[in-house]
């Protein structure tokens, strides 16, 4: 495992502090890490005060706490203005021991940066058989990696185990863990029954080098996929966000080469992709907190959804080609761009997007 | 090592007084101030020799250190290149060359959308359309909507110029494809 991430403190709020999570994340713990007990673990999920970079601090306080509203949420990504994969989000976690410049948290979690875990995460088993009980015929795919990456510290909480052991028991759901590590090792004693898909961001050495800090190499996070690829999972990848920089066709396309040396085509479930979108805010936010990011100052210019995106030719251009290369790989190898309007999708597809609910069963089933 | 800090402190002393004078926002002061000594007096130097106003130095400095983060260099390199020195050592008024300075930073910033802007101009130039027609691009091709306006004063003009339209519909479908991605130059990506 290539991935190590340090904490300094454990908060532990007191109506857990029996919970299995906090036993067994206690058990893990590097020596030297405080553990302290909080009535309201909210409380110390805020900035730290005085704190010179409130966000990256954030990362390095783990809170176990329980969550007080349900798990199971609509994607934040999607919207009426933008193709949807229809993806429904299992919010077990918040925020990342992870660091990449571009990341929307910077600015979706300012208010409270402190890495949380949700110790009632079982809960959400309730929840989703609600809803399967109410969509029976309805392929659903169930992400835990928007919020948070899905497997950072996941030796320590072992939440894997019990997601991966619900979704083998299920019809109808596919678990998705979305992942820049290279933390498997809880997968590869489980068999999923084919119904948990592990997915990586990929990006080109260049950007994963400046900008996607304490997470695991591109070809770390590519053996880590053929490695749960042999232990019965599916795999697929995100190319999200992708980053205009000069040069950037040529690297991404190597990267898809290296890729699909590595694992067969046919074998992948999909490959998603985005290009690079900050709304003013959160590339205020990074500018601050990553002044010497170069992938930051790409040709990004105003989009009419209020978001920096690289001027539209440029973008398109670029998602032709990736998208080019995908099918040139396997003609029935899914692909899908993510906050992108229906009419680049038209442009790079050929064709108008699907349905939401279409494209998500097709996904929840691939 | 007197005479530096000697000379360093008198830079401090007119970045503050060019500031207070021109009522520079707190937040660019201190990220003047926060630069190297060599890149505090080229911007300076800048500053001071083309009158830049408040809101172009403003500018300015951000699309510097934003061309100096890119390239992996000190801001005062980015200033000492060929384009931005020839405006500086320019002859024109300080006025119009700090326009000048504007629009070289800019394009140096974002040096492929200027060339894929330019490349859509001389299409929509090449057109020949009559000049009561405009075809509007999106800001800075931020979308992939074209725009396409009439401006006709009765009802023959305003044939006229639909059917004028009408005869260039298959430059303006290259012109919208062209904005929305296609024909892209392999070196803009």
């Amino acid at each position: 495992m290539t991935t190590r991430f340090e904490l300094d403190a454990l908060y532990i709020e007191e109506g857990e502090r029996s919970s299995a999570l906090a036993a067994r994340v206690i058990a893990g713990l590097p020596a030297g890490v405080a553990v302290r007990y909080v009535a309201d673990g909210r409380v110390a999920a805020r900035p730290a005060a005085g704190a010179a970079d409130p966000f990256g601090a954030g990362k390095r306080r783990m809170i176990i706490l329980r969550r007080r509203s349900p798990f199971v949420m609509a994607c934040p990504a999607g919207s009426s203005e933008f193709a949807c994969c229809g993806y429904l989000i299992a919010a077990l976690a918040s925020n990342c021991p992870m660091d990449c410049g571009y990341c929307f948290l910077q600015e979706y979690l300012a208010d409270n940066p402190g890495f949380q875990i949700y110790a009632n995460y079982a809960d959400l088993f309730g929840e989703l058989d609600r809803i399967g009980r109410n969509a029976p015929a309805r392929a659903i795919r169930v992400g835990t990696g928007e919020l948070a990456d899905s497997l950072a510290f996941d030796r320590l909480t072992g939440i894997s185990r019990d997601l991966v052991d619900y979704f083998a028991r299920r019809e109808g759901l596919l678990l998705e863990f979305k992942t820049k590590t290279d933390e498997i090792e809880n997968l590869l004693a489980i068999d999923p029954r084919g119904r948990t898909l592990v997915s990586w961001t990929l990006s080109p050495a260049r950007v994963f080098t400046t900008t996607e800090h304490r997470t695991a190499p591109p070809v770390a996070r590519i053996a880590a996929a053929c490695r749960v690829l042999e232990a019965g999972y599916k795999v697929a990848f995100h190319l999200d966000p992708i980053i205009a920089y000069e040069g950037a066709a040529r690297d991404y396309l190597a990267l898809l080469d290296d890729l699909f040396d590595a694992i067969d085509p046919g074998r992948i479930a999909f490959i998603s992709m985005g290009g690079l979108r900050m709304t003013p805010g959160l590339r205020g936010a990074a500018r601050r907190r990553f002044p010497r990011d170069p992938m930051l100052v790409g040709e990004e210019v105003m989009a009419p959804d209020g978001r920096m995106r690289a001027f539209t030719p440029l973008r398109v251009g670029l998602y032709e080609k990736l998208r080019e290369r995908i099918k040139l790989a396997d003609a029935n190898l899914a692909a899908y761009l993510c906050m992108e309007s229906p009419s680049v999708h038209r442009r790079v597809f050929g064709a108008a997007p699907p349905a939401p609910h279409a494209l998500g069963a097709r996904l929840a089933g691939s | 090592m007197n005479a530096e800090r000697t000379e360093a402190a008198a830079i401090d002393a007119a970045i503050d007084a060019w500031a207070a004078e021109r009522r520079l926002p707190e937040a660019y002061r201190a990220r003047w101030h926060a630069l190297g000594e060599g890149d505090r007096a080229a911007l300076y130097n800048v500053a001071s020799a083309l009158r830049l106003r408040t809101g172009q130095f403003a500018a300015a400095f951000d699309l510097i250190e934003e061309l100096a983060v890119r390239a992996g260099v000190p801001p005062a390199t980015i200033l000492a290149g060929g384009e931005i020195r020839r405006i500086l050592d320019g002859i024109g008024s300080a006025p119009g060359r700090a326009r000048e300075l504007l629009e070289a930073l800019r394009a140096m910033r974002f040096p492929r959308l200027k060339v894929a802007a330019e490349r859509i101009a001389a299409a929509v130039a090449a057109l020949g359309l009559p000049a009561e027609i405009r075809v509007v691009l999106p800001r800075e091709l931020g979308s992939d909507e074209v725009r396409v306006e009439i401006s006709a004063h009765g009802g023959a003009q305003l044939e006229r110029l639909i059917a004028a339209i009408a005869g260039h519909r298959a430059g303006l479908g290259k012109i919208a494809e062209m904005v929305g991605g296609a024909h892209s130059d392999d070196d803009e990506i």
